[in-house]
């Protein structure tokens, strides 16, 4: 092949066949599709696949990375891969459990998680591209630190452990033969907070594009300017690599349908700018999330050189003191959760269906914003949240200069930070869920002059780079001294005003846990903008009274939305003696947080009906405390909830009272047990939407009334349930995908005879799959160390636990059975097609 | 309606401190820690309270919380800090 880099109708074809979000052909949700996730020879163009047939070796050693190494006895692995949820290699219990181990260095905030070295080499040939081209390999990301190798020689190393990087393979390619692309990965020490996960746990991709003249990586930044009159103004930065004005940039904007709505084109400088004007556009919210596809050509005469195309969604977003947070001038408040970035059963691993099945969840719950906490989303949260419509805080930091761990990143702080800055916000700045940038949460030394600096380096980074959107932190305890910047060095307009030493250089502070402090603030600050970026989960109703009541609370966002591995314990409910001291460390085996309103596996905890009921889902629900041991009263941790089920079965507490908690919208409960009231509540503004009353337990149906106004406004009732005689397998869906990204989330429940959830059975299960794809989770949501999350068998919890499976890339049925001693067995069938 | 911006600024020089009356209710332990006056006044009132402040745990957050937020965990007594803020009061405005 020549030289010359251009593009035929086969190349062509070829691109847009690799290509996300190509127009051409597609169907009318385009936009809003998932990325090509089968993988074939490389070829021309962008965003290629690269998760397959990866080897791995859990281990160190010297010279893997040489091309000429024997690696036909690695394990063979399909990204995205984390070996920290794997099983202890020859672990024994009672010590190690599936993937835990109670000595490992993480302790209790990794939820005693393995990390170590592991190694990764990838074949690849490259036979079918043009010699001319370059090719990338994208890493969306790599925990903790990684270097590279290709055909033996050094690449690159990264140490941001969310951080997307791309490296150069082109110097070292053999163009004729095998390729060996060889990462090596350390997780080691003590330098997370949660649970991390190791090795290359997000996608990698490919580009092919060309040597010369290119549109940038990451290049293209658009943004909504204005939208006025049924018209929306956007502003659209192309960056070109070795920029040749004698070619052309052709930007422009196809609507879900791949109907042309907008387009401009012009010379292709170093950085061009362009304007495009879209008549009666569909704007993106959080209740419409429509997206466009933003699409980036280069031209040389009528050929096409380079392309990129990416969603895009149209919106504004304001932040006002007067007016709250407003989304296309509609003032908009944030039911938000701060997320961590497992998806549980399956670690760290950021597959697009797990992260866009825990958006779906928490949008069903009424969430419509998610924080990061604390690191940079992955691409498939981030896109998730696109096509879905939930807001998304993305964040840069845990720590600046100042560790909270030993070996955390502030080690490499100094020397990194303005990479981490630039791969959260290159890569994501055109994502319509995006609202702000975080610089960090709960920053230690932050309120000193060297934080003070460092929050304003770390602010203007970011705005250098996207001016649209305002910088943000989670800001803890105190604000700090109070302070004054001078003209320059203030954000516009605040120069000369009082500030704190914390909040100087945030446009929109968020506050973790100072409720108390939101209000009387105001006086001394009526220009701050806030939310309540961590938040308890009992203060729900007080966030969204205060939301309701001024305009400058912005809402908040709980800790946490659902339950992740790692900060084990940290909700606890534990019962303590009479008298005795209300403080709880947990440790081994706690392994999840147990902390927030959905569990690990995806189902609403007490919590999560709580807020229910605050945010409007529903009128009424209700629960049982567990009894408490004579002698013991329940402590309950900030971030926990007391443990309650909805259930009216509890064998042996026959005649002992039980706390009966009622959440209702309503003003008045009654409480029946079998037909006979038992009680009676009128709940005032003060009781926050819950009321407790005590009922003498004894077997039959406990049934909740509510009025409001005098009128009965909702029921619900708790029937004891037999003992357990079944099991229940629930695909989330029946017909799904094929190709070897595709998850499959079937529920298993444990049933008596009547087919009524056992809600406290923990009951041992085993699973077999019969066709194309692989069981890659199957565990509970119970926070305590049982097992593998990975073998055939496992524990139940409340009653359920999670089978997820994997598809091989081809299509057909598969059969999921599940049997249990005493038990009759359970089967169900998911369609891959 | 037109998007609003969020321009950077374009150089540092250091934000100048706005004196003001201190105590273990608004200002951070570490700061106080570097008032030797009003630390004399902290380790008169809470005895031992250095010991307690030492755990490793503790040592990043100490920039970000007041004593007076440590009482629940039992760090010092509110009629301590009560004590202790009579006399911060006496040492005027402090940047």
């Amino acid at each position: 092949m020549s030289g010359r880099f251009t593009v035929d109708r086969r190349s062509a074809l070829a691109i847009a066949a690799s290509t996300a979000l190509l127009p051409l052909g597609l169907r009318n949700d385009a936009a809003a599709a998932p990325l090509p996730a089968k993988e074939s020879a490389l070829r021309l163009g962008r965003d290629q696949p690269f998760n397959t047939k990866w080897r791995f070796l859990r281990g160190e050693a010297q010279g893997l990375e040489r091309p000429g190494f024997d690696d036909r006895n690695w394990r063979v692995v399909d990204l995205p891969h984390d070996w920290s949820i794997e099983d202890v290699p020859d672990g024994t219990p009672p010590d190690q459990l599936g993937p835990f181990d109670k000595n490992a260095a993480g302790r209790t905030a990794t939820g005693f998680a393995v990390g170590g070295e592991g190694w990764y080499r990838k074949h690849f040939r490259i036979d079918g591209i043009p010699d001319d081209a370059r090719v990338e390999v994208v890493f969306d990301g790599i925990y903790l630190e990684s270097a590279l190798w290709l055909n033996g020689q050094p690449l690159a190393r990264n140490v941001g452990g969310y951080s997307p990087f791309a490296v150069d393979l082109t110097p070292h390619l053999r163009r004729g033969g095998d390729n060996v692309l060889a990462v090596r990965v350390q997780n080691s020490g003590r330098n997370s907070r949660w649970y991390s996960g190791s090795g290359i746990y997000r996608e990698v991709r490919v580009d092919v594009v060309p040597s010369g003249t290119r549109l940038e990586r990451w290049g293209v930044g658009a943004w909504t300017r204005r939208i006025s009159a049924g018209r929306a103004e956007i502003d659209v930065v192309t960056a070109i690599v070795a920029a040749d004005p004698t070619m052309m940039l052709v930007t422009r904007l196809r609507e879900p349908s791949g109907r042309i709505v907008a387009e401009a084109s012009g010379l292709a400088g170093e950085e061009a700018r362009q304007t495009l004007s879209v008549r009666s556009p569909r704007l993106w919210s959080p209740e419409s999330p429509t997206l466009y596809t933003l699409e980036s050509e280069l031209h040389r005469g009528s050929t096409v050189i380079d392309r990129m195309a990416q969603a895009f969604g149209i919106r504004t977003v304001g932040f006002d003191s007067k007016l709250g947070m407003t989304i296309n001038g509609t003032r908009t408040v944030l039911r938000g959760g701060c997320i961590h970035h497992d998806n549980g059963l399956l670690g760290a691993c950021a597959f697009r269906d797990a992260d866009e099945r825990r958006i779906r969840l928490l949008k069903e719950r009424g969430f419509n914003a998610v924080r990061s906490a604390h690191n940079i989303a992955s691409r498939s949260l981030r896109e998730a949240c696109d096509r879905l419509g939930m807001l998304l805080i993305d964040e840069a930091f845990d720590i600046w200069h100042v560790e909270k761990l030993p070996q955390d990143f502030s080690v490499r702080f100094g020397e990194h930070w303005h990479d981490v800055i630039q791969s959260m916000v290159l890569p994501a700045r055109n994502s319509p869920s995006v609202v702000m940038w975080s610089i960090g949460n709960e920053v230690p030394q932050r309120a000193t002059d060297e934080g003070v600096e460092w929050a304003w380096k770390l602010s203007n980074a970011i705005k250098r780079l996207d001016q649209t959107r305002p910088v943000t932190a989670g800001v803890n305890g105190l604000l700090g001294a109070p302070m004054v910047a001078t003209a320059g060095t203030a954000r516009p307009g605040f120069a000369g005003r009082r500030d704190n030493a914390s909040t100087i250089f945030l446009d929109v502070p968020g506050y973790n846990y100072r409720l108390e402090d939101i209000e009387p603030e105001r006086a001394e600050h009526p220009e701050r903008t806030v939310y309540a970026s961590e938040t308890f989960p009992a203060d729900a109703s007080d966030y969204a009274r205060l939301a309701e009541r001024v305009p400058y609370f912005l809402g908040e966002f709980v800790w946490t939305a659902m339950d992740y591995l790692g900060e084990a314990g940290l909700g606890a409910a534990t019962n303590i003696s009479v008298g005795g001291v209300a403080y709880n460390l947990p440790s081994w085996p706690w392994v999840n947080a147990w902390c927030g309103d959905i569990d690990l596996i995806g189902n609403q905890k007490a919590p999560s009906r709580y807020r229910d009921v605050v945010w409007g889902l529903s009128r009424l629900e209700m629960a049982v405390q567990r009894p408490v041991p004579e002698g013991k009263i329940e402590s309950v941790s900030n971030w926990g909830w007391s443990d309650e089920l909805q259930s009216w079965t509890w064998p042996g507490s026959e005649g002992k009272e039980l706390a009966v908690r009622v959440y209702t919208s309503g003003d008045r409960i009654e409480l029946l047990l079998n037909g006979v009231k038992m009680g009676e509540r009128v709940l005032f503004p003060g009781d926050k939407m819950r009321a407790e009353l005590k009922v003498a337990y004894a077997q039959g149906v406990l049934e909740a009334v509510v009025y409001r106004s005098g009128a009965v406004i909702a029921r619900k009732s708790l029937a004891t349930v037999g003992s357990a005689a079944k099991l229940r397998l629930m695909p989330e869906r029946r017909l799904a995908g094929s190709d070897r990204q595709a998850l499959h989330f079937i529920d298993l429940q444990v049933l008596d005879a009547a087919g009524r959830l056992r809600q406290d059975d923990k009951v041992s299960v085993r699973l077999q799959v019969d066709g194309p794809a692989d069981l890659i989770g199957f565990g509970s949501a119970n926070p305590f160390a049982v097992g593998s999350f990975q073998a055939s068998q496992a524990q139940t919890f409340h009653g359920r636990a999670l089978a997820i499976l994997r598809a091989r890339g081809t299509k057909g049925p598969v059969r999921l059975t599940a049997t249990a001693g005493g038990m009759a067995p359970a089967s169900t069938i998911v369609q891959l097609g | 309606m037109d998007a609003p911006l969020y321009p950077p600024a374009t150089s540092f020089v250091q934000p100048e401190r706005v004196a003001y009356r201190i105590s273990t209710r608004n200002t951070p332990i570490a700061e106080l820690m570097k008032i030797p006056s009003a630390w004399a006044i902290i380790t008169e009132e809470v005895p031992n309270i250095d010991a307690r402040l030492s755990v490793p745990m503790l040592k990043p957050h100490l920039g970000n919380f007041s004593l007076r937020s440590l009482v629940q965990f039992g760090f010092a007594k509110p009629e301590q800090l009560d004590r202790a803020d009579a006399r911060l009061l006496q040492l005027g405005d402090i940047k």
